[in-house]
């Protein structure tokens, strides 16, 4: 048969777009998107770290936009950080010198500036809160009072926003390797796609960007099975990360003469991963890797996760699966995943054909060859 | 002030003291604004700590302002959508440039601010500091 060349749907498609809007806006109610930056903390830093884009407000017109659907609000972000300029590189960002708000570690009870809860749904009943169906503003307002009240008194000594790392503590008894300082500059993947075998700086870029689900089933894979760690939490902290530009006019690289910029909120893990060693003469020691995560905003699991992935890649065994950098890195972004996956609604009426005639016609060989049999039998 | 100092208590601070100090200059100098404020990215380099390497974690938008007093350039930038903040931080940072002989009352100003900003953090982190783990050994004989 031929195939026919065919062209339509403007018509339908405009007025699609306009059932999508009637869809969101049905019920009257006009979504504020204040409220959604005021109230939609999570979602706001899950769809930052997966756009790769730090920016509350336009995570929350995302949100808007796209009817709180994070992979469709992270293709708008993605979308629209391709129009803008990039400006500037920032100077290195130093994790320990975050200002910490939560900060607590799984393999040593007692840390230096202490076990720090923070603001965390962990220890959470997970009783569904039926009072918040009649949450008053007022209501709201009396308990913020009280809060601070009762918060602020405090008169005993404060200690300073930043912690030491825990894991200086294992490098100082010599169970963990220190590293030299690499300032190799990093890889781009949105500048130069990515090729196999993959930098480091590429795959924690993939990683930290990666859609917090598929990066978090992956690095639960490692652990049931699918990869050959077991690694525990050895310092999780939460907190604000202060941001600099070197002086772009007089290209001076004095810390002194930079410009601050902000602070972004990000989540760090670092993963502790026992392993066997073979020192001098034979002797096998235990030591202990890292495993590293990071990634915009309170998003712990996806931190954690990322640690384990990191270690993972990095002993890049082929027969595990979480262990080849192109299952792992190819899978996991938000964008191209969902992508693929969402393209295959649109019309692939040639190529389904195509597949259609061939099966037809292997049936009408089939019957022909059927009907010769026949013949032969009689 | 350095400018490092400078930037993170004006961007930290108030924006009262930004547009107090950018409005002096602004009634006595000419401003000339050589870019608006326009939205743009930075790009974030972190170092992680399991091989103290360098990558990017992602880009923060940005709002960036040029302005130029006689010959002396000044740049604003802050994270987010704040014209107006931008430009502020531009007329100052343009004023630190060409010396200009009211940046050197600004200092007190400044201090002050920091001053503020210190003792609001010092209440959050008082606050922070009530979620720390008291352990207590249990008695399991």
């Amino acid at each position: 048969m031929g195939y026919v060349a065919v062209k339509g749907g403007t018509r339908a498609i405009e007025e699609s777009i306009k059932r999508l809007k009637y869809e969101r806006l049905k019920n009257g109610t006009v979504l504020d998107v204040g409220q959604i930056e005021g109230g939609m903390r999570s979602l706001i830093d899950q769809v930052m770290s997966e756009s790769s884009l730090y920016s509350p407000l336009l995570a929350s017109l995302a949100i808007k936009q796209a009817e709180g659907s994070p992979e469709e609000a992270v293709f708008l972000l993605r979308a629209y950080r391709s129009t803008l300029p990039r400006k500037h590189y920032s100077r290195v960002a130093e994790p320990e010198r975050m200002r910490v708000e939560r900060r607590i570690s799984a393999s040593f009870k007692d840390i230096p500036g202490g076990q720090v809860l923070g603001a965390t749904t962990d220890y959470t009943h997970r009783l569904l809160d039926f009072e918040l169906m009649s949450e008053t503003e007022e209501a709201v307002q009396r308990w913020l009072s009280d809060f601070y009240e009762d918060s602020f008194r405090s008169d005993e000594k404060v200690p300073s926003e930043y912690f030491p790392k825990v894991l200086d503590y294992l490098r100082k008894e010599g169970l963990m390797e220190i590293c030299e300082i690499d300032d190799t500059e990093p890889d781009d993947v949105t500048k130069k796609s990515l090729k196999f075998p993959s930098s480091r700086s590429q795959r924690l870029q993939i990683l930290t960007r990666g859609q917090t689900g598929a990066v978090t089933s992956l690095a639960y894979a490692v652990i049931r099975g699918y990869g050959t760690l077991h690694p525990t939490v050895g310092e999780l902290r939460v907190g604000s990360l202060p941001v600099y530009i070197d002086d772009p006019v007089n290209e001076s690289q004095e810390e002194e003469e930079s410009y601050y910029i902000g602070d972004v909120k990000v989540s760090e893990a670092e993963m502790l991963v026992p392993v066997t060693v073979e020192k001098e003469r034979g002797i096998e020691e235990v030591e202990f890797e890292v495993g590293y995560g990071i990634c915009y905003g309170q998003n712990e699991t996806k931190a954690i996760a990322m640690g384990i992935l990191d270690n993972s890649l990095e002993q890049g065994e082929a027969r595990y699966p979480t262990q080849d950098e192109e299952f792992v890195l190819y899978h996991i972004d938000s964008v191209e995943s969902t992508g693929f996956i969402s393209h295959l609604k649109m019309p692939h009426y040639v190529t389904f054909q195509s597949k259609l005639d061939s099966a037809r016609k292997t049936k009408q060989t089939e019957k022909v060859r059927e009907g010769q049999k026949d013949e032969i039998t009689l | 002030m350095k400018r490092k100092r400078r930037t993170e208590i004006l961007i930290n601070g108030s924006e009262k003291l930004a547009a107090k100090l950018a409005d002096e200059i602004i009634s006595r100098y000419e401003v000339i604004q050589v870019e608006e404020p326009n939205d743009g990215l930075v790009m974030v380099k972190v170092r992680e700590s399991a091989k103290r390497s360098l990558f990017y974690i992602g880009e923060v938008l940005v709002t960036e302002c040029k302005v130029r007093i006689h010959d002396s350039a000044g740049i604003g930038i802050v994270a987010g959508h704040k014209e107006e903040l931008a430009f502020h931080l531009a007329v100052i940072d343009a004023a630190y440039q060409a010396r200009l002989k009211e940046t050197k009352d600004w200092d007190k100003q400044l201090l002050e601010e920091e001053k503020a900003i210190k003792s609001e953090r010092v209440k959050q982190m008082a606050h922070v500091m009530k979620t720390k783990v008291d352990f207590e050994t249990m008695d399991i004989s």
